[in-house]
């Protein structure tokens, strides 16, 4: 063990000249860094603000007493997330007592109940959807339906007090996964409306993706916030829901040249074999062309996801609090003036795990993928 | 009317170039048509113009009683009668085509469910029906890529027939298969041929050719030169070109 990481350590870091001068510089630095964070990570940082403040970051400013509504929520987005994850990537029970130790690690630090108990519930919940979809293949079928379910349900439940209270990292996620389910099938009927033959279609498809995608998006979002009562006063639709609309327009166009791309690689020899054999052009995309071009896009269709993923914090310019703007309002407190760096690293740690979770279910979905077809 | 294709000075250009020239030919019902020629020479072309996979400018294609739209109709769409057409018409190509995202039993029931209409257990059961007659039922659930591409091109065969067509085009089914899987493919259509299906078969296998079929057809440069029986193409051919070309391929 300790001879080959010896090996393996003089073979990569020492090998060359070049790699020893680098390694020279780099090693130490890091080492310093490692240490000096950890230092301050366990001596000096004051963590109890995170703690304080751990509802409001994960849901905004719900009322303390309607807290119960934004943790079923989070719940019900837990166990779809994690139902969907149990379709290409079986639970083992290690994964559940990982899981586990977030509630556990809780209890410990806050010594309460008060955010120990909604994190075993979500946790619970996540667990419990992905064992099902592991376990009960049949499961898998009803899905989008339960999915889509469970979002009404998340809407009704989270309504009562107000949609305008809606926020924390809560609201990202729910913007994140409206949007990205919202504009996967725009994007694929502007992929093919980018290739119709009729010359009208193509031209606005045409036009719709290009213009999108050179303009950025927190202008898009907010000439639509500012717009949509302009045209449709009489909507009066809440600002989270304009925000979604914001997105999902934008992103469409993304996912549109993604599947585009996508489209491209099918052979068209396959369109060929299906028109060879009767197929309507109707059901050659749909059930040929699309599946096999969809396959090629995954990594960028998920890429995409993590885009909305991070581009989220954008909606404060329409007067949203998201999971950064949540931290951003704890550090405005000034009694909490001191604690900038614990808030925005626990931001950074969240954001950074997170990311990696959608990272690595996108490499699991692309070697369930890839087993399919062989 | 007992022909089944029927084609009268049909034309075809790829933008300025003439690819089919003034191409008569009829195909007898239970015909089996081999057509010879050189690479680049129009063969292809010729037979995809009978499913309508490519489009011909000038003259006349009847395929089982439909008239195949010319180009100009068919842009302002004239896509009924092609529909009816590939109905009909089945096709195997030289690079197999399946779809590599559905089992084998899906690639030949896919067409008859969508396009006949017929049930998931009917389509099923013919499918077993032909697999059995390919020889392929054990690989029923597997994935295309997961074949040999001698019994790939055998699913192919089969997917075609489950439409249950009046006529088969081959194009060149051999050609992209290792030299020990030829013999399972030209077996499979030598029982396809006895059985009495009308077929135009694109092929550089001459033995076969000659042992199958009814009559072949020799194209040059996009033009019928010689057509008549095997036996009298082989021995004795009367057209320069067709000699030469002949000399050719029969040297190896
Ligand atoms: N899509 C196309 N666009 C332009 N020209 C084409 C196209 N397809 C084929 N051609 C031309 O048409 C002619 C006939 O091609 P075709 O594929 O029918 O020949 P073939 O007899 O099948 O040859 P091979 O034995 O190589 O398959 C060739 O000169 C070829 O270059
Ligand atoms: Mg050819």
């Amino acid at each position: 063990m300790i001879a080959t990481s010896i090996k393996w350590t003089r073979h990569n870091l020492f090998g060359k000249p070049l790699d020893v001068v680098l390694s020279l510089l780099v090693i130490p630095g890091v080492l310093w860094l490692a240490y000096t964070i950890t230092d301050w990570a366990f001596a000096s940082a004051k963590w109890d603000i995170v703690v304080q403040s751990l509802r409001v970051l994960m849901i905004g400013v719900f009322p303390a007493d309607q807290a119960w509504r934004a943790w079923t929520a989070s719940a019900i987005i837990g166990a779809i997330l994690g139902a969907g994850l149990g379709c290409v990537f079986c639970f083992k029970p290690h994964h559940g007592l990982v899981l586990l130790l977030v509630p556990v690690l809780l209890l410990i630090v806050d010594g309460g109940l008060e955010n120990a108990l909604p994190a075993t519930g979500i946790i619970a919940s996540t667990i419990l959807g992905w064992a099902l979809t592991s376990y009960v293949p049949l499961t898998r079928k009803v899905l989008p339906a339960a999915a889509f379910t469970g979002f009404i349900v998340i809407v009704a439940v989270m309504a009562p007090p107000g949609v305008g209270l809606w926020g924390g990292l809560l609201l990202s996620v729910l913007l994140t996964l409206v949007t990205s389910v919202l504009s996967l099938p725009i994007g694929i009927l502007l992929a093919f409306g980018r290739q119709s033959r009729l010359s009208s279609l193509r031209i606005i498809c045409t036009w719709y993706i290009e213009v999108m995608r050179s303009v950025p998006l927190i202008l898009v979002v907010y000439w639509i916030w500012i717009l949509m009562p302009v045209l449709e006063p009489q909507w009066g639709l809440a600002d989270v829901a304009r925000g979604m609309i914001g997105f999902t327009i934008f992103y469409s166009a993304y996912v549109a040249e993604y599947v585009r791309s996508g489209l491209q690689a099918v052979p068209r020899a396959q369109t060929e074999a299906a028109r060879s054999l009767g197929m309507s052009e109707f059901d050659i995309n749909r059930s040929i062309v699309l599946p096999q071009a969809l396959r090629v896009v995954v990594a960028p269709l998920v890429g995409n996801v993590l885009d909305i993923f991070n581009s989220a914090p954008l909606v404060f310019i329409i007067g949203l609090t998201d999971f950064l703007r949540a931290g951003q309002m704890i550090l405005a407190n000034p009694q909490y003036g001191d604690r900038t760096f614990e808030v925005l690293s626990f931001l950074l740690v969240t954001y950074f795990v997170i990311g990696s979770m959608i990272t690595y279910a996108a490499r699991k979905l692309e070697d369930h993928m890839a087993t399919g077809t062989r | 009317m007992n022909a089944i294709v029927e084609m009268k000075s049909m034309n075809k250009f790829y933008g300025t170039h003439h690819v089919l020239k003034d191409i008569d030919l009829a195909v007898t019902r239970g015909e089996v048509m081999v057509i010879l020629g050189a690479s680049g020479s129009g063969k292809s072309t010729l037979i995809r113009c009978v499913n309508g996979l490519e489009m011909y400018q000038h003259g006349r294609l009847v395929v089982d009683g439909f008239e195949m739209p010319v180009e100009a109709d068919r842009r302002l769409g004239g896509e009924r009668e092609l529909a009816q057409i590939r109905k009909g018409v089945g096709m195997v190509f030289q690079q197999f085509g399946l779809f590599p995202h559905k089992t084998v039993l899906d690639n030949i029931t896919i067409a008859p469910m969508r396009v006949r209409k017929k049930s998931r257990e009917e389509a099923e059961a013919t499918a077993m029906k032909l697999l059995d007659r390919v020889g392929l039922r054990a690989h029923a659930n597997k994935y295309p890529g997961q074949l040999s591409g001698g019994q790939q091109q055998r699913v192919a065969i089969a997917r075609s027939l489950a439409m249950e067509p009046h006529l088969m085009l081959f194009d060149e089914p051999t050609s992209a298969l290792d030299p020990e899987m030829v013999g399972e493919v030209l077996d499979v259509m030598r029982e396809l041929a006895s059985s009495g299906m009308t077929m135009m078969v694109v092929t550089h296998e001459m033995g076969f050719a000659r042992e199958v079929a009814d009559r072949v057809v020799y194209i040059d440069q996009g033009s019928i030169l010689e057509i008549g029986k095997p036996d009298e193409f082989f021995d004795n051919p009367k057209n320069d070109r067709a000699r030469s070309f002949l000399a050719r391929v029969l040297k190896h």
